[in-house]
């Protein structure tokens, strides 16, 4: 059977119409001949109109895709434009990795400062010769729960002499080494974990004169860490929104400055 | 201009079909689709797209070239280069030696096709 000439006009506007679904400087360079092609192939009566139409909707649907591919690859996969991205998602990771470290250490830093005061002030008092049972104040506080700052007292043997701390109903013991290192250093800052959960800004002193000793002043860390989780991501946030900039910026750079047709 | 360097062989179906096709001369387009698509040509049915779409990256590679010549401003011909005939004799001896190979394990009978 001879097929329509009106039949085939019609294919072949329908083909026209999906040429455009290419990348631009292909359609331009060979959608003419893809168009003659056609035209040809639709003359041609040993292949079978079906199988044609079969064929050409096949190949449409591969090679528009893989032309568009290979049309953002060729645009934005050029060494210089992903180098300049990697450069710049490098820094942006680094300041990120600042943006979240640098309140961190501020925030933590910051937790100790009440505890610096009120363990120079227990050694004041301490030095001057009242006792740890009355300098030190008598209210327990349970450490695992509340926010309240404690102050312990210890003897130069490192025995609990008077405690406001408890934990589980007994005072708490510090970490091995931690009041020979105070013998050595004189103070020290650290983060304790009494129990699992539980971290405290401690701040431990050497007490000299006629009863020397330690003091530790501490307080829960718990606000601190959830001030922590915030900067956590905050930075996080500044983080994606800086590799979405940048994403955004190197596209549209790459498309800007894409190599064109001849 | 060819920038490109020559495909590592195996060659794909339809660069393969394509050269094979222009061992012959120049052609346009179509009659190297209606070429790929017959069982000596390699029995590969190439689309319009597929087929510029290989004739755009063979010519980049500098296997293939416009020949200039045309009967109508649409339809183009293509030909072979140096380098085209070079990959095309590569890719030959390689099918070739399998053929061989294919034959001396009894995959195949001897003596091909009659």
């Amino acid at each position: 059977m001879t097929p329509s000439p009106l039949r085939n006009d019609r294919l072949e506007r329908l083909y026209l119409f999906a040429l455009r679904l290419y990348p631009a400087p292909f359609r331009h360079a060979y959608g003419p001949s893809m168009r003659q092609t056609l035209r040809d192939a639709l003359r041609d009566r040993s292949l079978s109109r079906r199988n044609l139409i079969l064929l050409v909707l096949r190949d449409l649907l591969t090679s528009i895709v893989k032309e568009q591919l290979l049309m953002l690859r060729e645009v934005f996969v050029r060494p210089a434009l992903v180098f300049n991205a990697l450069v710049l998602t490098g820094l942006a990771t680094v300041l990120a990795l600042a943006l979240y470290a640098i309140p961190q250490q501020l925030l933590r830093r910051g937790a100790d400062d009440p505890q610096v005061e009120m363990a120079d002030n227990l050694v004041g008092q301490l030095e001057q010769g009242i006792t740890a049972g009355n300098a030190v104040p008598a209210d327990k506080i349970e450490i695992a729960h509340s926010l309240s700052p404690f102050v312990i007292a210890f003897d130069d043997q490192g025995h609990p002499i008077a405690s406001q701390a408890a934990l589980n109903g007994q005072t708490p013991t510090l970490p091995k080494g931690t009041l020979d290192y105070v013998r050595e250093h004189g103070e020290y800052r650290f983060t304790w974990r009494p129990s699992g959960a539980t971290r405290i800004a401690a701040v431990v002193q050497r007490v000299h004169g006629d009863h020397p000793g330690f003091v530790l002043a501490g307080r829960s860390l718990r606000e601190e860490s959830v001030r922590q989780i915030v900067v956590k991501q905050m930075a996080t946030l500044a983080w994606i929104a800086m590799l979405a900039l940048i994403f955004v910026g190197t596209a549209a750079f790459g498309w800007y400055t894409r190599p064109r047709a001849a | 201009m060819a920038t490109g360097t020559a495909p590592a062989a195996p060659l794909t179906p339809a660069v393969f079909a394509i050269l094979l096709s222009l061992a012959e001369g120049e052609k346009h387009g179509y009659l190297i689709m209606k070429d790929a698509r017959a069982p000596q040509g390699g029995g590969v049915r190439l689309g319009p797209g597929t087929l510029y779409g290989s004739l755009e990256r063979m010519m980049r590679d500098g296997l293939v070239e416009e020949s200039g010549i045309s009967d109508d401003e649409r339809r183009r011909y293509y030909r072979l280069t140096h380098l085209g005939h070079s990959v095309l004799a590569v890719e030959l001896e390689r099918l070739d030696a399998a053929v061989a190979s294919a034959r001396s394990l009894g995959l195949l009978p001897h003596g091909g096709r009659s």
